[in-house]
């Protein structure tokens, strides 16, 4: 299949958010295609608004609206995200409407944390993949995964997935939550930031989102992307400080997070049983929420009150996601993509991150 | 502002997100207080009138003829701007006065022949530019206009944040029946504040981040007569600081954006901030604390206050029409001097 070079539109479902919105504007226009933002809500179409478009509201796990919207496209990319109970319906969902719609190809985002955040040297995509990760997201991927590859067995729609590591750029939480740690006194880092830093700048990332959806060889595989160069934290994360005018010193050495799992609440769990997904599209909205809204409330351990404190700095801190992350010593290799997809990543980190960090000023207002 | 001592008949056009959130509490609060009378909502979608007519208490009208035949001394606008000047000048020439939300109208053009159907019919025309009832506003324009900290030099204003309007529908933000984004949206509000606080600016630049679409980013570089310089940038694709920053020459004053009642004031001469929650003044003898001035949702009901003691009293409202006309013409000024902001 090769669709480029038509004049065609692909839909792009989760088009509001950071990697949704980059790929809609990165590859309007090009070659004759159009892309469809698939929203939520008219709220999100604030920012896609910029150009006219032939937008679609729908949302990615309502089956028969979702259909309606892919309607006429040969291709879908999927770039909504949702907790992880929704990540795992949400692939169901994408597939059952693409082979209703018609569309020929999805692909598929899925994430590289689905090796884990601090994958063992000699990891890539021939790696077997486990569901016993610490973090839920990355055991969602996992399954949501799986279920792609068990459906697209039935031959109607050719789905291609896409891992990508630490995906940057502007609008990207790596950017500004980084910038907001440092600018807040919590930023942390462990062994200096020497970990591997599985970057991809995000107009790598649409690059490879546009090969992924032409190339016909990449119909049925997972393909690892990445930036062609290999990146240590402090590579990514120094420079940022050193943008806002900080510099080594702003990053503490906290204790790194105990690796234990995501501990599920009841109630989160109980959406996650197949009696409740069965459920399904029986449950009213308001009744999930319900159940979702009292599963947040799950007691978490009260703030110590005290009033007999010395006034301090907030402390450096390392999430257990950073944790993870940061003692990575494997740069995962896009070889793969690279020989299948002839994926070249055309923006230099270095340069990437420079956009980034100006996008940064712009969006603070400092531009 | 006196209040009015009978109610006013009110019909409000419109039962969109702004008549759910913002009329429907105003409303019920100044009847529970005798100030208004709610005669009739107005929305061609049964969906949309019907819950709030029962909610209000008064008459669910698909049209707003039907709701000028219950002769409201005071129609409230609150429709998509496209529509306000057919349904202002209908209101006006059935002798009501109104309110009209912001944007005044969908073009400066319309919102001038609003101000000429009110200035022929002889009826108040308000602009619904309720934030210049903020406490913190007003105390910023008497800074400005009497130096208190020495003369303005200038001023950065940021605001916006991912947009997170409940939109019913996305003809916000299709350009055939929006004339603008963020700039029009909340823009509008922040250049009314300017014009009132510091006059028409000498000079400006504009720029904006649309394509053949509406901008979600806008910064607009003024210069007023005293000599403030004014940056403003304006956002709803990313989160901002939402804070106006007022240089005076021996204090800084930041104003955060919809803290109707705080300042924040840093003298030169003292190293710390005041962070502040503005109230009614003390006494120079020991007193107990005083009573706050009013919050974000009591700012919008003393705008509906105002419009109904104009009424009574026969004077022109506190925001006029005209000044929400001269707004709306800055906005396409901006427009049309408009210079690419590069999309990042
Ligand atoms: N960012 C990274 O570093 C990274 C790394 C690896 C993989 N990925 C994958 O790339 C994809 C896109 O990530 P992103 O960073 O662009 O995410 P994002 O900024 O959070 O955007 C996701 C979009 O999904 C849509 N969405 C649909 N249903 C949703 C729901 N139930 N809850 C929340 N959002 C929902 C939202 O758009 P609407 O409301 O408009 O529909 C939202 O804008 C995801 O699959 C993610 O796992 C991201």
């Amino acid at each position: 299949m090769n669709t480029a070079n038509l004049s065609t539109s692909w839909a792009v479902i989760g088009a509001s958010g950071f990697i949704g919105l980059r790929t809609v504007e990165g590859l309007h226009g090009r070659d004759g295609v159009n892309l469809r933002p698939v929203v939520r809500s008219a709220t999100s179409l604030a920012v896609l608004a910029r150009r006219r478009l032939d937008w679609r509201i729908a949302d990615p796990r309502d089956l028969p609206a979702l259909t309606e919207a892919l309607r006429g496209c040969p291709v879908c990319l999927h770039a909504a995200l949702g907790d992880p109970v929704q990540i795992e319906r949400m692939a169901t969902i994408a597939y059952r409407a693409c082979a209703a719609a018609g569309v020929r190809r999805l692909v598929w985002l899925s994430s590289a944390s689905v090796h884990g955040q601090n994958p063992p040297p000699g990891t890539d995509e021939s790696t077997p993949l486990h569901e016993s990760h610490p973090l839920a997201y990355n055991n969602a991927k996992v399954r949501a995964e799986r279920r792609l590859e068990q459906l697209a067995r039935d031959g109607r729609v050719e789905v291609v997935r896409l891992r990508p590591g630490v995906v940057f750029g502007p609008r990207s939480r790596w950017i500004t939550d980084a910038a907001a740690d440092l600018r807040a006194g919590r930023a942390g880092w462990l062994g200096r930031g020497r970990g591997v830093c599985n970057s991809i700048h995000v107009d790598n990332l649409v690059h490879a989102l546009r090969l992924a959806a032409t190339v016909p060889a990449a119909a049925g595989e997972a393909f690892l992307v990445g930036d062609a160069e290999t990146v240590a934290w402090r590579d990514f994360l120094l420079p940022i400080a050193l943008h806002l005018g900080l510099d080594e010193t702003a990053f503490a050495e906290p204790p790194p997070a105990p690796l234990v799992a995501e501990r599920t609440p009841p109630l989160a769990a109980l959406t996650r049983t197949r009696l409740y997904q069965r459920l399904g599209d029986a449950v009213p909205d308001r009744a999930k929420r319900l159940v979702k809204g009292l599963a947040s409330a799950w007691p978490a351990p009260a703030p110590a009150r005290d009033a007999w404190v010395l006034p301090r700095a907030p402390a450096g801190r390392l999430t257990l996601e950073q944790t993870l992350l940061q003692g990575c010593a494997w740069k995962l290799p896009h070889a793969k993509a690279a020989r299948l997809l002839g994926y070249v990543p055309p923006v230099p980190f270095a340069a990437g991150l420079a956009t980034s960090l100006e996008w940064l000023d712009f969006a603070e207002g400092r531009t | 502002m006196k209040p009015p001592n009978t109610p006013v008949s009110l019909a409000l056009v419109g039962c969109g997100a702004v008549s759910r959130l913002f009329y429907r509490p105003a409303l019920r609060e100044l009847r529970r207080h005798g100030l208004v009378e709610l005669v009739a909502v107005v929305d061609p979608r049964p969906e949309a009138r019907d819950p709030l007519a029962r909610e209000l208490g008064c008459a669910a009208c698909a049209s707003l003829d039907a709701a000028l035949a219950l002769r409201p001394a005071l129609v409230a606008i609150a429709t998509p701007p496209s529509l306000h000047r057919v349904q202002a000048e209908a209101a006006l020439a059935a002798g009501c006065a109104v309110l009209c939300e912001k944007p005044l109208a969908a073009t400066a053009d319309d919102a001038d022949a609003i101000v000429a159907a009110a200035a022929r019919a002889a009826r108040p025309l308000a602009a619904g530019h309720y934030k210049r009832f903020f406490p913190a506003h007003r105390a910023l324009k008497t800074l400005i206009e009497r130096q208190t900290f020495g003369p303005l030099l200038e001023a950065t204003l940021v605001e916006g944040g991912k947009f997170a309007w409940p939109a019913a529908t996305d003809s916000f933000f299709r350009r055939e029946q929006t004339p603008g984004g963020v700039l029009l949206d909340i823009g509008v509000h922040v250049l009314d504040l300017l014009r009132w606080w510091l006059g028409e600016p000498a000079d400006f630049t504009y720029a904006d981040d649309a394509l053949d679409g509406l901008e979600a980013n806008a910064r607009l570089d003024a210069t007023f007569a005293g000599g403030a310089r004014v940056r403003l940038r304006l956002s709803r694709d990313w989160r901002t600081e939402n804070v106006y920053v007022f240089r005076f020459a021996r204090a800084v004053v930041h104003c955060r954006v919809n803290a109707a009642n705080q300042l924040e004031i840093t003298l030169d001469d003292l190293p710390l901030t005041l962070a502040a929650e503005l109230r009614h003044p003390l006494p120079a003898r020991p007193a107990p604390p005083s009573r706050a001035l009013e919050t974000n949702p009591q700012a919008f009901l003393a705008q509906l206050v105002d419009v109904c003691a104009a009424l009574h009293e026969h004077r022109p409202p506190f925001v006029p029409g005209a000044e929400g006309a001269a707004a709306l013409r800055w906005v396409e000024t901006c427009y049309a001097r408009r210079t690419p902001l590069s999309l990042r």
